[in-house]
């Protein structure tokens, strides 16, 4: 996982068994059914977008399509699914897109106090362009972070006095306490 | 035994005999055995056919359920109800191991008053008494001079036929015709329980002898019975001799000695014995002010036992009794029992045989072959049928006579116009013609009577209904995969009818309604839909689901006819409304309701693709996911998210 490279496309995803399930890219009528089939949707969209580190998702994207089977995720039961994880809090949207939150923001903000503990780097001002790119979060989880994703975890951080966000809309910097 | 225990139908009506005509049903009656009741048998219906009379308990209708024959029936009363008393039908048996040599009269309290209280009482028990035919009282009047001429004694109306010789009017010397002495034969006939014609002449000869020769008490008791139908006359003489005796043909009141009638020359001797001698004198006594309680009991009184036999009283809570009482004197009346077998009537023209037999006969004169013989052929029979509807219409006696032609003769034409017919299948026609007949019960509103007649009429239909679908040889239900729509069994129940009593839409879901209530073997079911179905009650949905959950299986193991892109072991095959109707016999309408009834079960899942909604063995819902959360547990998980959010906690 850690290793991870982001590749578009590359299906390596080992993909669940309902996948090629017809029926699955059907919305279906009965209540208890069609929360079974949320929920395992809202599994396979996660562990997709956790395998291929994607952070925003569109109703559109093409995990919603089955070549294979060329059976398809209509956009509206998409937008549907994609509802439902929001009220789980997996994803949150933004404009026609939804940042997917296979890991949520508090879990990203332990994450970034704990590398910033174990690399003494308290006290130090970093900007957010050298954690997500920077050569110092290589091989870290958060190495190639969605910008905003990364600044709702800081914000987490700031809310509880761990930090200090300053600067202006493209250079943000941030200061571990 | 007098009361027998019956076999129901499926609907929990009596099984009929083949000929058996239902005429009446009423619910909510009791039976008494004398004067008691049998506490096994107070809430019932009762059902009148031509050749009985079955009651049918409504709580243990297996268990309780008791029939009588007609033919054992010796003589029926009718008792209109007193205060809180409900009105009755007295039925008296016949006693056993001897020919009922008595008749029934439906008026018979007036000689009985004269005859009870002085009516002796054998010392001994009587005893059986020697078969002795009746004399036939059987008269036909003259059409041209209206002479009352006596029914010959060696006419049997089973047997007669165009070739039987009649004797002439004994007045004006014309010739009856056949079917005049036929009817007064079977008029007269209506009580005696056995055909056999009865020899009217010697019996009196010997009945005066024995008057003349005896006193009327030895008379009596050696009686046979002939004689000791008379013996009332005697016994009453000194004590009432004031009491007149009414005649039964023309009702005039003749003195009670006096043994045929002084107006009409009738025959006044048998009118008496209609019932056991050794019936309790209070009884009798009390029988003008209240028939009804007291009426004949035997039990307490019958000392001799042989011909006692309790009499069964039906006791009419629910009213209907008069109507009852009525048909019930009709089919005395008729005794469609003894005619059951009876040939055909006789026939008074060579063209009423059969169309075999009629070209049978022609045949021989002049060979007509070819086109020519068809026609010639085709013209007999027409006239032959022209003939047997010109004669069966001729007056209704006539026309219960013959019947079974007029029945052939009906299912032929049908025959005929069916194989016409287009649109409707010749098997279907087939079945519906046959099923015309076999429905010879049919619930009419006119079967039924009483107060609560509609929903008598409505309970009876349920179970007409409930025959129909479930009868083996029909086969209705079976034919459309267990499964038919309630408006395709209206249809077809309607037509099985013939065009005759036709049910009611409203009438129909009413009585359908019933099934349940009355735990009947089949069910209505409502899809959600809207859609009613009607099914065997063993048929719920789980055994539905589970014939098609095995089907959906076996798709497992067979390949699909084309390569398909998903593994076929691992889901099987999708499967349209379409298929499943083909698979199981059911209509499109009930098998798309069936996979929609399986779908809302979690059975089955939907895919709607290109080629349709298909349906498939749920394997999205396979019971690994955690239950749907309540809107409670929601707004308690916001909550705690929030207050996390906050970092409150």
């Amino acid at each position: 996982m850690s290793t991870a490279i982001q590749t578009e496309a590359g299906d390596t995803f080992p993909f669940p068994k309902d996948y090629s399930f017809p029926a699955f890219f059907t919305r279906q009528p009965n209540l208890q059914t069609h929360h079974a089939q949320l929920e395992k949707w809202s599994a396979l969209v996660l562990a997709y977008a956790r395998h291929h580190r994607l952070f925003r998702l569109s109703p559109t994207h093409p995990v919603f399509h089955n070549k294979k089977l060329d059976r398809r995720f209509a956009e509206p039961d998409a937008r549907e699914l994609l509802e439902h994880m929001r009220k789980d809090g997996r994803v949150e949207w933004v404009g026609n897109e939804v940042f997917v939150y296979w890991r949520k923001p508090e879990d990203w903000a332990r994450k970034l106090e704990k590398w910033v503990e174990d690399t003494a780097q308290k006290g130090h001002v970093l900007t957010l362009y050298e954690i997500t790119e920077g050569e110092a979060t290589l091989g870290t989880e958060f190495h190639g972070m969605d910008g905003e994703v990364l600044l709702k975890a800081l914000n987490h951080l700031v809310k509880r006095g761990r930090a200090q966000i300053f600067g202006q809309d493209d250079s943000l910097g941030v200061k571990f306490f | 035994m007098f009361l027998q225990h019956i076999d129901l139908t499926t609907a929990l009506r009596p099984s009929y005999l083949p000929d058996e005509v239902l005429l009446f049903v009423q619910d909510n009656v009791g039976l008494y055995e004398g004067k008691f009741k049998l506490p096994d048998q107070q809430n019932g219906q009762v059902y009148l056919t031509s050749h009985r009379i079955c009651y049918v308990d409504k709580d243990e209708p297996r268990k309780r359920s008791l029939a009588l024959e007609l033919k054992d029936v010796e003589r029926h009363e009718f008792y209109a109800g007193f205060w809180k008393s409900s009105p009755k039908v007295t039925i008296v048996p016949k006693p056993p191991k001897r020919a009922s040599l008595r008749q029934t009269v439906s008026s018979v309290s007036a000689p009985r008053r004269n005859q009870g209280p002085n009516s002796p009482r054998p010392e001994g028990s009587p005893r059986p008494k020697p078969e002795t035919p009746v004399a036939s009282s059987a008269t036909w009047v003259c059409t041209i001079c209206s002479f009352s001429n006596p029914v010959p004694s060696n006419f049997d109306p089973s047997a007669a036929n165009v070739h039987t010789p009649l004797p002439p009017c004994l007045a004006c010397g014309i010739k009856p015709s056949l079917s005049h002495v036929l009817k007064a034969a079977i008029a007269s006939a209506n009580s005696r329980p056995s055909p056999a014609p009865a020899a009217s002449s010697p019996v009196l000869p010997v009945r005066s002898k024995l008057l003349d020769s005896k006193s009327p008490r030895e008379a009596f008791s050696e009686a046979s019975s002939p004689d000791r139908t008379g013996s009332p006359q005697s016994a009453t003489a000194p004590g009432e001799a004031a009491s007149t005796f009414e005649c039964p043909r023309c009702t005039f009141s003749n003195h009670p000695s006096l043994l045929s009638c002084e107006m009409c020359g009738a025959s006044l001797i048998y009118r008496q014995g209609a019932e056991p001698e050794p019936v309790a004198p209070s009884a009798d006594v009390a029988r003008p002010q209240s028939p009804g309680p007291a009426m004949d009991s035997p039990k307490a009184s019958g000392p001799g036992g042989i011909d006692v036999q309790d009499s069964v009283k039906i006791s009419f809570r629910g009213g209907g009794a008069q109507i009852f009482y009525e048909r019930l004197k009709g089919s005395m009346t008729q005794r469609k029992w003894l005619l059951q077998n009876a040939p055909p009537p006789p026939k008074s023209g060579h063209l009423m045989d059969d169309g075999q037999s009629s070209s049978g006969q022609s045949s021989p004169k002049h060979k007509t072959v070819g086109i020519a013989g068809l026609e010639q052929r085709g013209m007999n029979m027409r006239k032959n049928n022209e003939f047997i509807i010109g004669n069966a219409f001729e007056d209704l006696e006539a026309l219960m006579a013959s019947a079974k032609d007029v029945v052939a003769l009906a299912e032929r034409l049908a025959r005929q116009n069916s194989a016409g017919g287009e649109g409707i299948s010749v098997e279907e026609n087939a079945i519906l013609a046959e099923s015309a007949s076999q429905l010879g019960l049919v619930t009419t509103k006119d079967i039924v009577g009483g107060g609560s007649s509609q929903s008598l009429y409505l309970s009876e239909l349920a179970r007409n209904l409930a025959e129909f679908l479930t009868d083996d040889s029909r086969g209705v239900l079976k034919k459309e995969g267990g499964i038919i729509t309630l408006v395709d069994l209206w249809a077809m129940f309607n037509r099985a009818r013939g065009g005759v009593e036709l049910v009611s839409p409203m009438d129909f879901e009413k009585a359908v309604r019933l099934w349940e209530s009355l735990k009947l073997p089949v069910r209505l079911r409502t899809f959600r839909s809207g859609v009613m179905v009607v099914q065997g009650r063993d048929r719920t949905d789980e055994t539905t689901i589970k014939a098609l959950l095995s089907w959906l299986q076996d798709l497992h193991e067979f390949p699909p006819e084309r390569e398909v892109p998903w593994d076929w072991r691992t889901f099987g095959q999708g499967v349209t409304a379409q298929e499943a109707a083909t698979r199981f016999g059911w209509s499109l309408g009930v098998a798309e309701e069936e996979l929609l009834m399986a779908e809302e079960h979690g059975a089955v899942c939907r895919e709607e693709g290109l080629e349709g909604l298909k349906f498939w063995i749920n394997y999205i819902d396979t019971g690994d996911i955690k239950p749907m959360k309540t809107k409670a547990q929601e707004d308690a998980d916001a909550v705690v998210r929030n207050l996390k959010e906050s970092g409150l906690v």
